[in-house]
């Protein structure tokens, strides 16, 4: 065996330029594949982290029952809010910051435009009115766990404090509705001439306050555009539900720690209350995933077959070349098996070799990418967030794997023709 | 075919002599008359609204109406507390909520909840569906009865469209189904209790609405008391008038 190791190392040697060429391919495709992945593995964890540190948390915690109802009416299913009780949830070991807030579907209108006396203001000039999600804030510790919200402000300032009447808006809703931002400290306008935010309150009576709209956000990732922030006590006062919140988002020291800390919380919470993950809550991210791993999957694979296909001819190739020289091996007591093995071998080390060193190109790809970062939105999103590829050691591992085993398999059909030469013949030929 | 000749000719040569009363309204004259039970020209009416929501619990809304011709229309809120002194004002395609913690008039929307419950403030507000609807003529499934299918003629409108409901007798409604842009239906309504509410003026004083998306959800609307014969000066009908 080991013999034909030496072998078939020797042959690779033999023909240097045509084992160059193979595995140039090799290490294209296989470098290729380990940068592709790398690259989708890094937009998805971008995704995630949005959604994290920028939307839902990397936990929540709400009152038992919430999330099985949350369509229909969660503001019924609320909990008090007390230091007390925040306390207890940042003692828990992981936990970076927790902040109280209110889901709630409101109403955005503006007024009309000044028109001189005696005059309907016409369409245009009309005031619009547009439904959109709310989350009642409470700032200083909002920042704390949604600091990437932060660094999607499109224009304006974010919100200052909870019991303000400042608004934030998703950057196309404010389009939508026109209205222009309002700088923080300016005085306030006449009554008729302010923006309203109407919404039933916890008993669907409706109430409302007069805001301003002080900034605009750009989105952190895909789905409905229509949302924007309020500060907490502002929106307990229109939702006539003083001390009171829906949920409680939650940041981690380790977003992979999540699953951990949702445990921890839950133990420490008893059964008033509800802990989920964000994969939880957006049961459909970790499906999308899935897809996104099978597609790239599939072209994976194809690459590869491409890649194959070229082995196959070249080895093609060189039994053709060695008719001769396999009759004589033959012909002095070689076994057929072991014309086969020795084949094998060679496509074996070809695809070793191409593969390490397709794997490790692709790895300092990954790695070069991740140190400078890639700035792109995250897949749906409008704010730009920087990209840091990923692979893991188990990807790479299975890319070198798949490659050996891919090339050795190349290398059976030419093996097979070799050994069924016949000797007499195979001496015989030119 | 010669049978299908035969019945036609006797057809057409009875119809002279058949009497004018007895012709099939058209789907506008249907519509007319039913605009004119459930929205007569000026009226003054006190009505309470309950809202029933999916978790038990319910909330009833006091209120008195007033409407006038040319599509103007005003509701006071009295109860409950949470909402005393509001009003909204209709006044043709404009519609405004006013708000006393506010201290101003907001613009609302045909489509807008009727204060969280399962009417929208087209069907609370705005009673003119030979306005906003065509209507065809439909086969019944509810005897004695004209089904109206009216499609809304712009985007504006509380629905998309509309089956209606209408006893030939008299044109009372006796229910609705109603549906959103999706072509599902999104409501559904009964009409009863028909009442002679002021002299010669017959109409349901209860109507009960379903949210057909959430099962669990309805509201009723009920008339207590309705005065045709009402002073309701066109000043009583604008923005300025809103708090007074």
């Amino acid at each position: 065996m080991r013999e034909l190791l030496k072998l078939a190392a020797r042959n690779l040697l033999r023909n240097r330029r045509r084992t160059l060429i193979t595995l140039a391919a090799l290490v294209l495709g296989v470098g290729a594949m380990v940068a592709v992945h790398g690259f989708i593995s890094g937009l998805q964890g971008s995704l995630v982290e949005n959604i994290a540190e920028g939307q839902l948390g990397a936990v929540q915690v709400h009152k038992k029952g919430f999330m099985a109802n949350v369509l229909s009416s969660p503001l019924g299913l609320d909990m008090a809010d007390s230091p007390a009780l925040r306390q207890k949830m940042e003692a828990v070991p992981g936990v970076r910051g927790v902040t109280p807030r209110i889901q709630f579907g409101a109403m955005l209108s503006t007024p009309d435009r000044p028109v001189p006396e005696g005059r309907e203001p016409t369409a245009a000039e009309q005031g619009k009115t547009s439904f959109f999600l709310v989350f009642g804030i409470d700032p200083p510790s909002d920042q704390k766990v949604f600091p990437r919200r932060l660094t999607w402000m499109a224009k304006g300032q974010p919100l200052t404090a909870s019991d303000s009447d400042e608004v934030l808006l998703g950057v196309e809703l404010a389009d939508g509705l026109g209205v222009a931002l309002f700088p923080h400290d300016a005085p306030r306008p006449p009554e008729t001439e302010r923006p309203a935010l109407l919404a039933p309150d916890r008993d669907g009576s409706l109430n409302g306050a007069n805001v301003e709209v002080v900034g605009t956000l750009k989105a952190g990732s895909p789905g409905d555009r229509r949302y924007g922030f309020v500060g907490l006590a502002t929106a307990q006062k229109v939702l006539r539900m003083e001390g009171r919140v829906t949920e409680y988002a939650i940041a981690v020291n380790r977003l992979e720690d999540a699953g951990k800390v949702r445990d921890a919380l839950a133990e420490v919470l008893g059964p008033e209350y509800e802990v989920h993950t964000w994969a939880q809550i957006l049961p459909f991210l970790k499906e999308l995933f899935g897809t996104q791993d099978f597609i790239f999957g599939i072209v994976a694979m194809i690459f590869l077959v491409v890649v194959l296909l070229g082995i196959v001819n070249a080895m093609l190739m060189s039994v053709l070349e060695r008719v001769r020289e396999i009759g004589t091996m033959l012909a002095v007591g070689m076994k057929r098996r072991q014309v086969i093995t020795m084949f094998i071998l060679e496509g074996l080390l070809l695809g070793v070799a191409g593969g390490l060193v397709g794997a490790a190109v692709g790895w300092v790809a990954v790695l070069v990418a991740a140190r400078i970062g890639i700035s792109l939105p995250a897949p749906g999103a409008t704010a730009p967030s920087v990209i840091r590829p990923t692979v893991t050691f188990l990807y790479l591992a299975r890319s070198v794997g798949l490659a050996a085993a891919g090339s050795a398999l190349a290398a059976l059909w030419p093996a097979r023709r070799a050994a069924q030469l016949r000797p007499v013949e195979a001496l015989q030929s030119a | 075919m010669e049978r299908r000749f035969l019945v036609a000719a006797v057809v057409a040569a009875l119809a002279p002599v058949l009497p004018a009363a007895a012709a099939e309204p058209t789907p506008e004259q249907i519509l007319a008359k039913y605009d004119a039970v459930m929205g007569p020209r000026t009226f003054e009416a006190h009505s309470s609204m309950t809202a029933h929501r999916e978790d038990g619990s319910e909330r009833t809304y006091v209120m008195r109406l007033l409407k006038s011709e040319n599509d103007k229309f005003r509701v006071w809120f009295d109860e409950p507390a949470a909402v005393k002194g509001q009003e909204m004002l209709r006044s043709g395609e404009n519609m405004w909520v006013y708000l006393p913690n506010l201290k101003r008039a907001t613009r609302v929307a045909n489509r807008d909840s009727f204060q969280g419950g399962d009417f929208n403030n087209a069907d609370v507000l705005r009673v003119n569906y030979s306005a906003d609807y065509t209507g065809k003529l439909a086969p019944t499934d509810v005897p004695d009865t004209y089904l109206l299918d009216l499609k809304a003629k712009t985007t504006n409108t509380a629905y998309d469209s509309i089956k209606l409901w209408v006893k030939k007798a008299d044109f009372q409604p006796v229910k609705g189904q109603y549906f959103g842009s999706s072509g599902q239906m999104i409501r559904s309504a009964e009409f009863s209790d028909y009442r002679e509410l002021d002299k010669g003026y017959v109409r349901p004083a209860k109507v009960l609405m379903k949210n057909e998306l959430v099962k669990a959800r309805y509201s009723t609307m009920d008339l207590s008391e309705l005065k045709l014969a009402v002073d309701a000066p066109p000043q009583r009908f604008t923005q300025a008038d809103l708090g007074r």
